[in-house]
């Protein structure tokens, strides 16, 4: 039943132009013009060692791939089918709501996986950024945890969009603005110190600084806070999509 | 017979408003039931909660020996719903969108017979986004049908169809009468109650006001209406007596006669006699349109 759920999700997702180019290109365009952009500019992320943007940016957009796949996409994606009514007709079948949530939840982290891997290989042939081979276990776990907590968050802002017509602006209204302050579009170093650390509060900047970590190979110890408050933000997610679930339009 | 759908004394409030305010029905299993009704007369809000989308404020409701309210997954296996609007994925095919629903269910139909039967064998590998009104609403018919349902519910099914799609559609709900399936049809038309039901009921003011067959409702009106135009040179009291008093209307007569046989009689051989034509001489039924014009009441403002 899953397995058919997010086959029919990923072929849906996969045959709307706009939502592949928003979601899939759009992040691995950005890595690419940054990259010839900023690449040179030397920064220190907190280690000693001199470590170019180039190598940063390559984890950032990664997140900002994850974030695209299972929080903007995956929240509008909600939003519309509970808007004109597909919910409802779900609800009129013996299917269970978790499918819907778990489909959609899959297939995002299909979605968002894949393009993690094109990162890492753009990255990798394109600028010979690498991670390093025992850190790798760890990149695989902030891309499940990133994509578990972005899911809720998604669940959750879904679940609180009035209409069709909201989801897009409002999705893109709160990633856009922590895109620039949590270290993706903007090292976080070149950042007042006021806006890092009201930016480190949202979810985005824990995140970009986990998966950040494997590729700064003299960074200290795994940025464990960073991953609690990740957590703690995907549970309030989840209390929230949880509450506010509707199977029907909220309109009539 | 079993009963399908057992529904006594439902009241729903919105507000201080009863949208539906003691309604009394019962379907039979294999039967199939026009539900009509005017705008805001409680049909939706009926049929919503027949299955399971809305709660009721008083009242006693078995679907399929269930209260809706309470059942669950196993309950809903046994039921095809389509709502009033339909929105199916635009971008799979009518083949992959079926195969999905199958996979809800607990014993589906195999997916080319729903196509089948919805006649949809032509666009099957066509996307849904892409199918004309008519077809979107077939295929809205075989999500309905791939759980193999006890009982289906049609909520104003052909809305906005061309005659053909009509008809096309009839078809299938024909295919389903003989598949013994229940079949609950909510309509505007009355041509389709008419075609297509077993029984009617006519819902005004949240209550059941007429249920029937076809035929039975139109009797209640009575009589039968003899029309012609009054002759040149002839007044009303020239006329032959009839059973009823006839009804001047400018040039034109209008008998509304329950001996419909017996007036024709007299009044043909009194013309014959004269060696006067009848100029557009009709005789007619009330249509199921009159009556349920009669029985609906006028007031019934447009709500959704």
């Amino acid at each position: 039943m899953l397995v058919e759920q997010v086959r029919a999700d990923l072929i849906a997702f996969a045959r709307r132009p706009e939502t592949l180019f928003f979601t899939v290109f759009l992040p691995v365009i950005f890595l690419v013009l940054f990259e010839a952009i900023f690449g040179d500019i030397e920064v220190s992320a907190g280690s000693d060692y001199a470590l170019t943007q180039s190598t940063l940016q390559v984890p950032a957009f990664m997140a900002m791939g994850i974030v695209s796949a299972c929080f903007v996409s995956l929240a509008i994606t909600m939003v519309n089918r509970r808007e004109t009514g597909l919910f409802k007709r779900v609800r009129g079948t013996p299917a269970p709501a978790w499918l819907l949530i778990a489909g959609q939840g899959v297939t995002s982290l299909l979605i968002g996986t894949t393009m993690v891997v094109v990162m890492l290989l753009v990255g990798r042939i394109a600028y010979g950024v690498e991670v390093s081979v025992d850190r790798v276990p760890w990149l695989v776990v902030s891309v499940l945890i990133g994509a578990a907590v972005f899911s809720c968050l998604g669940m959750a802002l879904a679940s609180i969009t009035p209409s069709s017509e909201a989801g897009p602006p409002l999705a893109n209204l709160l990633v856009l603005p922590l895109y620039f302050v949590s270290g993706v579009f903007v090292p976080v170093a070149s950042l007042p110190d006021w806006l890092s650390s009201a930016a480190s509060v949202f979810p985005i900047a824990p995140f970009v600084k986990i998966i950040t970590w494997p590729y700064d190979p003299a960074a200290p110890d795994v940025p464990w806070t960073s991953v609690l408050l990740l957590l703690a933000w995907g549970v309030l997610g989840l209390i929230v999509a949880a509450r506010f679930f509707r199977w029907l339009p909220r309109r009539g | 017979m079993a009963e399908a759908i057992v529904v006594e004394g439902l009241v729903k409030r919105y507000g201080d408003r009863d949208v539906v305010d003691g309604l009394d029905l019962v379907v039979q299993e294999g039967e199939v039931l026009a539900f009509l009704g005017r705008n805001g007369a409680g049909k939706t809000t009926t049929t919503e909660i027949l299955e399971g989308y809305r709660t009721r404020d008083a009242g006693r409701v078995e679907v399929l020996g269930q209260d809706p309210a309470e059942a669950g997954s196993d309950w809903r296996a046994r039921l095809g719903i389509v709502l009033q609007e339909s929105q199916p994925l635009g971008a799979l095919t009518v083949r992959e969108t079926l195969r999905l629903y199958a996979a809800y269910f607990p014993h589906p139909r195999p997916v080319d017979e729903v196509i089948g039967l919805v006649g949809l064998a032509d666009q099957a590998g066509q996307r849904a986004g892409r199918l004309s009104g008519g077809q979107k609403r077939r295929l809205d018919v075989g999500i309905a049908l791939i759980g193999r349902p006890e009982l289906v519910f049609l909520d104003e099914p052909t809305t906005g169809f061309d005659p053909d799609a009509r008809r096309q559609f009839w078809d299938v709900i024909h295919g389903l009468r003989e598949l013994g399936t229940t079949v609950f049809l909510t309509t505007h038309y009355m041509d389709e109650a008419q075609v297509l039901a077993d029984r009617v009921a006519v819902l005004r003011d949240g209550r059941v006001a007429a249920l029937g067959t076809p035929a039975e409702l139109q009797a209640m009106r009575g009589g039968v209406e003899i029309r012609f135009e009054l002759p040149p040179g002839v007044t009303a009291a020239d006329l032959p007596g009839l059973s009823a008093a006839p009804d001047l209307a400018g040039g034109a007569v209008r008998v509304e006669t329950s001996a419909p046989t017996r007036d024709l009689a007299v009044l043909c051989s009194w013309a014959e006699g004269r060696g006067i034509e009848l100029a557009n001489l009709t005789v007619e039924r009330p249509t199921l349109e009159d009556v349920f014009l009669a029985i609906a009441g006028d007031h019934g403002e447009a709500q959704a």
